[in-house]
């Protein structure tokens, strides 16, 4: 990203964040520090998603700033659920691995989608003692915008996304649920999420080579 | 609308006899299975996970296609008009739940809103209201009884109407019941009940049409789009019983259509 753009994005800041403290900073997770966070890493993807680097490049920077801004262990925990301690530990290892693969792959693969997005911050709300919830309005072209909320909590005292929610709809309650019906379904053993993960990600990479 | 319903119920009778099977319970011993299990709320999984694959056939031959048909015929701005028409005339049904559900000020801009959009809106084909400040929300029966403290039931998966609990569903009948146009429609003449088929394809068109992404990128990214259809209709169905409250602006807010007037938020 450009450095103009990054300054004067630093300097807007607290501006912004001035307008948006409507909810009085009390709870760990300040939200004002938490808009800023989505803010920066929000301009960050988007100007990846848009630039026209090659696509390896561009996935590339897609999978630092996730590795970045997302609590990729944490998250993967949480959804792992009550299967995390029935797992081996190398089959937590992989489970991690495969994880933060499907994460960024899930993007990269809609990168040509993701074209000529903008976003901009919305209402944006304390949710937790812990977390705060950051509003976001998603906008592509001839689509309809939408609305994403972003949970960050304090992860090693850095700001850290936690879930992302839609319409109500978290995606870390949505993908736990989603994981643990197929180790379920399959005598409850981990290794078939893993097999499964592993042949999503090979077509997630397949569509991306077209 | 009522009538349309009638081959899908014989459908799910059928399906419900050949295959009258429940999840087991996981014992005591397991605490977590156990309130896994109690979370998910979905005791006749097998049998919902057999009439999803049903759904699944009858979307992938017939709705899907229809929408994407729908979406190619019909340009954008006549679409969304479409939308807010089929919104517009939800009105009464969801002025009806905002009062049963004790919420006078959005009983008044629900009728508000049906007043201006069937007038200036060019009966409710422009949504003169959200212009003039006063945005559209959806409101159900399923959501009052909810309101009114009843819990949702089991889980159900109902070919064609999708995702859905026995409260939900008996809402869906009551809404139909009480919507005043039901009542036109039946007591009217064959040009009645043709505007009132148009009516019900149309709402079928827009909705699958409004949900065309989501759904294939449900399709496409999940290992198990059953369970997530599953969780992802409880916990918007949460978010639209309390509306939308302690969470961000709901997507009729900013104008995705999607809810907009009611017509298209819950599968229906």
């Amino acid at each position: 990203m450009n450095r103009r753009i990054l300054l004067s994005t630093a300097l807007a800041l607290p501006l912004t964040a001035g307008l948006l403290s409507v909810v009085p900073a009390r709870a760990e997770m300040d939200i004002n520090r938490a808009s800023s966070f989505i803010e920066n890493t929000g301009r960050e993807l988007v100007a990846t998603l848009n630039s026209d680097q090659p696509i390896t490049a561009r996935r590339q920077k897609v999978a630092d700033i996730l590795r970045q801004a997302v609590d990729v262990e944490g998250v993967g925990r949480f959804i792992l659920g009550r299967w995390w301690r029935v797992a081996t530990p190398a089959e937590q290892q992989e489970y991690m691995t495969l994880f933060e693969e499907t994460l960024i792959r899930n993007l990269s693969a809609r990168f040509g989608e993701y074209q000529g997005v903008t976003f901009s911050l919305g209402r944006s709300q304390q949710r937790t003692e812990d977390d705060a919830l950051v509003n976001t309005v998603i906008d592509r072209p001839n689509m309809a915008a939408f609305s994403l909320d972003w949970r960050v909590g304090e992860v090693g005292g850095q700001p850290r996304v936690v879930d992302v929610i839609a319409e109500g709809t978290s995606l870390r309650l949505t993908q736990r649920s989603e994981y643990s019906a197929v180790i379920s379904r399959n005598g409850g053993k981990v290794a078939a999420l893993l097999d499964a993960m592993r042949r999503q990600i090979s077509a997630l990479a397949a569509r991306e080579g077209r | 609308m009522s009538f349309s319903r009638r081959p899908l119920f014989s459908l799910a009778l059928a399906a419900l006899l050949a295959l009258s099977a429940c999840a087991t319970r996981p014992p005591a011993s397991e605490p977590e299975a156990l309130a896994e299990y109690e979370l998910n709320n979905d005791p006749l999984e097998p049998l919902n996970r057999g009439l999803y694959v049903v759904h699944n056939g009858i979307d992938t031959v017939l709705l899907r296609p229809a929408a994407e048909f729908y979406r190619f015929l019909i340009p954008q701005p006549i679409r969304g008009g479409v939308r807010n028409a089929l919104g517009n005339l939800r009105s009464p049904v969801i002025f009806v739940n905002d009062v049963l559900q004790g919420s006078p000020e959005r009983a008044a801009t629900t009728l508000a809103r049906f007043l201006m959009n069937s007038t200036f809106g060019v009966a409710g084909l422009f949504d003169v209201a959200e212009a003039a400040g006063l945005p559209g929300h959806t409101e159900d029966f399923g959501q009052t009884l909810a309101v009114w403290g009843l819990g949702d039931g089991p889980f159900l998966f109902i070919p064609v109407l999708g995702p859905s609990n026995p409260r939900d569903l008996a809402g869906f009948g009551v809404d139909i019941a009480a919507d005043p146009m039901t009542w036109v429609i039946a007591d009217g003449d064959s040009t009645a009940e043709a505007l009132g088929w148009t009516r019900t394809g149309l709402t079928a068109l827009d909705t699958r049409e409004s949900l065309i992404e989501a759904i294939d990128s449900v399709n496409e990214t999940s290992l198990d789009p059953y369970a997530t259809l599953r969780s992802a209709y409880r916990q918007r169905r949460a978010q639209e019983i309390r509306n939308g409250g302690a969470n961000a602006a709901p997507a009729d807010a900013i104008g995705t259509g999607l809810g907009a007037g009611g017509s298209s938020s819950a599968p229906r």
